[in-house]
């Protein structure tokens, strides 16, 4: 028992220098992680990304941002991509990104000036209902403007608080300094695939485990995911400023020919709903989008494992850096060898909706 | 402002060492900054409703008064209350009910009436209803002449001011001009933050933890999809649980708010899941709601004065007018409907009960108590699955779905962990003492209203300031704080 005074004097003690020690660690880490060489290379992690991103794409300053799901996130690393081509990029990836979410971070994207090519991957406009409009940790006041379109009222506090005050940015914290310290000297992301799981390997288990565990899984685009579409298009329609690329990902051929036998039907039809809205976009709009697919037999998704491990794959559904890198080089329009890699819808090339082999 | 927002934890902080200093140097103009204060509270949402606030706190202000006056006088204030009244209800209607009016006019007569899309000031159902008791009341001749000052800050004060507790002029103005010793200061701050964390915490680390899973559900249910039975269980109970963490939050972190400021808020939340009968729920619930209703509809219609048949009607128009105030939707008012059946079956019930003069054997009457209880649960729960759906369509795939004639969905996994939490959420609200129950020795809400439940004395758990509880207090302060990054309102903030 004390006098309620010194109970006071006490908590509020613990609570100021918890605080301060909470801002301190989040200050010290964001700074640590957004200027170490491998610092990008965290963007690749799965954790509290829905919270951080939104404060880190306004340090970045990218001219080139990735959104979609993880497949976006685990395939797209900066640390490769940046002195490539000569960008300075952002993964906007989130683990398991609904098409709300998707269409969010494409308008959060565009309210950053140096923003000027967003690429995106469609698997995110997938899924029959709105049931899960929003995964934990996303929050809007984060972003630089409301679902219509105006800037968010006082965005810098929320985004103040969200990087200096959340749990979820402490943890992100915590776990991306963690990463880079046990990274050796002249070590990148690449050589810790055990650390940085973009960067491993999908081995004979993996790729077994995974074919039972989404044996049923279905790729088709329900109405609300078809609306939400249309709502992303519809905020890029006057930005002739920014080039848009849009891509159906490389799922493993494995995982395609599940998507075929469980619904075949609303796979194709998935594809033509988006080839149709955008080239009624392109008819119409300022703002010209590309699409591309490679849901189907290419060069990628054809792999095989070599001595029990995939090259390309980290699992059926998710794609390794390097295979990203060479999308991009396709998609950017300098392919080489990756020149006629996948379809680009948009393009003189022929379509091949289904995905399947041509005869 | 949200109370769960860094902004709030930043403004209260503020407001409460400017009263601090105000209160020693210049007590004179306390009053005057909590109203300017509450005032700017209620302009973070939207400046421009401030004028409908003081608009009508005016326009009350100006009627409660002539009825004094003429009351004094013992002349008529019949027509004076009636325009207070129709005043009050039109601007609630309104804003509030209009759209769904016209709506239900449109769709029932098939008719095309453009339909009116009002944005809803906030806090309208709270302020409205506090100065309908104050109108009431003058009309009867118990209510005092007070200031302009003291009433404004009575409708407009902002620890009640969004969502409760509904306070009684008669309980709060008197408080506006009391003084407190250096010792009974350090009290309300010690207790004030006390509850304020512990309010925080249900909200931050419980109420919208459990949120996500609720929210799936009903927007399933929503959208039409047969649900499975575990689906359906596991949303009803996540969702009975959230909003009981919630509004408790939210009671908690008013009641702490306004006792930093030396202010007494109505006892308003008693763990009504321990309930072992609905009319003890109602006892226990929202209690500030349900006295209000009490006293100002159910008596007024008469009561239990009439005969049996006569009151059981009250009951239900007060439970289906209370449902309907919670919000512009008709499931609110089938959930009031509900509650009304449930009191009436609960009523006959006892009459039976009490007219059988039957006893029950020992091992019959220990289970009594925990069946009553469960069953009270229960009836409770199902209810809250109508309040919490978007629609009658959705209420019924989702009963269909906890009785078994739903789908096969797969929403939310029935893993270990759900279990446990579950069980742990059960033990809470059934065994474990409430934060009124933890701090009542320091007195942290006024006495409850006579006619609900009492505070139960607790030996264990109960709050006392000591290093070891500062210590735990402040780390449960940070727990909460670091959870807020994700801003979700109160549930009760909608009403």
């Amino acid at each position: 028992m004390m006098s309620p005074k010194r109970y006071l004097v006490w908590f509020l003690s613990v609570v100021t220098l918890a605080i301060a020690a909470l801002v301190a660690f989040n200050a010290f880490a964001d700074y640590y992680i957004l200027h170490d060489r491998n610092g990008p290379s965290i963007q690749t992690v799965s954790g509290f990304e829905r919270v951080l991103k939104p404060a880190w794409i306004d340090s970045i300053e990218p001219s080139l941002v990735f959104v979609g799901s993880s497949r976006m996130r685990e395939g797209f690393d900066p640390v490769l991509i940046d002195p490539t081509f000569h960008v300075n990029s952002f993964d906007y990836g989130v683990s398991s990104i609904t098409a709300y979410e998707a269409r969010r971070f494409t308008q959060d994207a565009l309210g950053h000036p140096s923003v000027k090519t967003i690429v995106m991957a469609l698997d995110a406009f997938t899924g029959n209902g709105e049931a899960q409009k929003i995964g934990p940790g996303f929050d809007e006041l984060r972003l630089t403007v409301t679902a219509d379109g105006k800037p968010t009222p006082r965005r810098p506090l929320w985004i103040f608080t969200t990087r200096y005050l959340s749990g979820g940015a402490a943890g992100m914290h915590a776990l991306g300094l963690y990463m880079l310290l046990q990274l050796g000297p002249g070590q990148t992301a690449s050589d810790r695939p055990d650390l940085f799981n973009a960067y491993s390997h999908m081995t004979t288990n993996i790729f077994r485990r995974d074919l039972t565990n989404r044996d049923e899984r279905v790729l088709r685009m329900g109405p609300w995911q078809h609306q939400q579409f249309e709502a992303t298009l519809g905020a890029l329609c006057h930005r002739g400023d920014v080039r848009t690329i849009l891509f159906f990902p490389p799922d493993n051929y494995a995982m395609i020919d599940r998507y075929l036998h469980n619904d075949r039907k609303d796979f194709i039809a998935f594809k033509e709903t988006v080839l149709a809205d955008v080239e009624r976009h392109n008819a119409t709009c300022e703002g010209k989008v590309a699409l591309f697919d490679f849901l189907n037999h290419n060069a990628i998704t054809d792999d095989v494992l070599k001595n029990g491990r995939s090259a390309d794959y980290i699992d059926l559904i998710h794609f390794r850096p390097p295979v990203g890198m060479r999308l991009l080089r396709r998609m950017l329009g300098n392919g080489g060898k990756d020149s006629h890699l996948g379809v680009e819808l948009t393009g003189p090339s022929t379509t091949l909706l289904s995905g399947q082999k041509p005869d | 402002m949200p109370f769960n927002s860094y902004p709030y934890i930043v403004f209260i902080l503020a407001v409460v060492l400017a009263f601090l200093l105000l209160e020693r140097r210049f007590p004179w103009a306390k009053r005057a900054f909590l109203l300017l204060i509450s005032y700017a509270f209620y302009a973070w949402w939207r400046a421009d409703f401030v004028l409908l606030l003081v608009g009508s706190t005016i326009v009350n202000y100006a009627i409660g008064g002539e009825i004094t006056r003429r009351h004094s006088l013992l002349k008529s204030v019949r027509e004076l209350l009636l325009a207070g009244l129709i005043f009050n209800l039109g601007l609630i209607g309104l804003f509030k009910y209009a759209g769904l009016f016209v709506a239900s006019a449109d769709g029932l007569l098939g008719l095309s009436y453009p339909i009116p899309h009002l944005f809803l000031p906030l806090a309208i159902s709270f302020f409205t209803f506090e100065q309908i008791s104050y109108l009431v009341d003058a009309a009867e001749g118990k209510a005092q002449r007070y200031s302009f000052l003291d009433y404004a800050l009575f409708v407009s004060y902002f620890p009640h001011l969004i969502a409760g507790p509904i306070v009684r002029y008669n309980d709060l103005i008197p408080q506006f001009s009391q003084s407190r010793t250096p010792v009974e200061r350090d009290n309300d701050l010690s207790l004030g933050v006390t509850l304020f964390t512990i309010g925080l915490a249900k909200k931050t680390l419980i109420a919208d933890n459990l949120a996500p899973f609720a929210d799936v559900v009903f927007t399933a249910a929503h959208q039409g999809m047969a649900l499975s039975t575990t689906d359906a269980w596991l949303g009803t109970l996540f969702f009975a649980f959230q909003i009981y963490f919630d509004f408790s939050a939210y009671t908690d972190m008013a009641l702490g708010s306004s006792c930093m400021l030396g202010i007494r808020l109505p006892f308003n939340f008693n763990s009504p899941y321990k309930s072992e009968s609905i009319i003890e729920f109602w006892r226990r619930w929202h209690i500030s709601l349900s006295t209000f209703l009490r006293d100002y509809l159910y008596f007024k219609l008469g009561g239990n004065r009439k005969g049996a048949p006569r009151r059981y009607a009250n009951l239900m128009i007060t439970m289906l007018l209370g449902g309907l105030w919670h919000g512009a939707n008709w499931t609110f008012m089938i959930w009031g409907g509900l509650h009304g059946f449930y009191l009436i079956v609960n009523h006959i019930w006892r009459n039976l009960w009490a007219n059988a003069d039957l006893k029950l054997p020992p091992i019959l009457k220990s289970l009594a108590h925990p069946a009553s209880v469960f069953l009270t649960f229960a009836a409770t729960t199902v209810a809250w699955v109508v309040f919490r759906s978007e629609d009658f369509p959705s209420a019924m795939l989702m009963l269909r779905g906890l009785c078994g004639e739903g789908g096969r969905s797969s929403l939310i996994t029935f893993s270990p962990l759900a279990a446990v939490a579950l069980i742990a959420l059960f033990a809470i609200v059934w065994f474990a003492p409430n934060s009124m129950e933890m701090t009542w020795s320091y007195r942290p809400a006024l006495d409850p209203p006579i006619g609900t439940s009492n505070v139960r004395q607790i030996r264990r758990l109960r709050w006392q300031p000591s290093r070891g509880t500062a210590v735990a207090f402040g780390l449960v302060c940070i727990a909460a704080v670091l959870a807020l990054s994700n801003l979700s309102p109160f549930i009760y903030f909608q009403f």
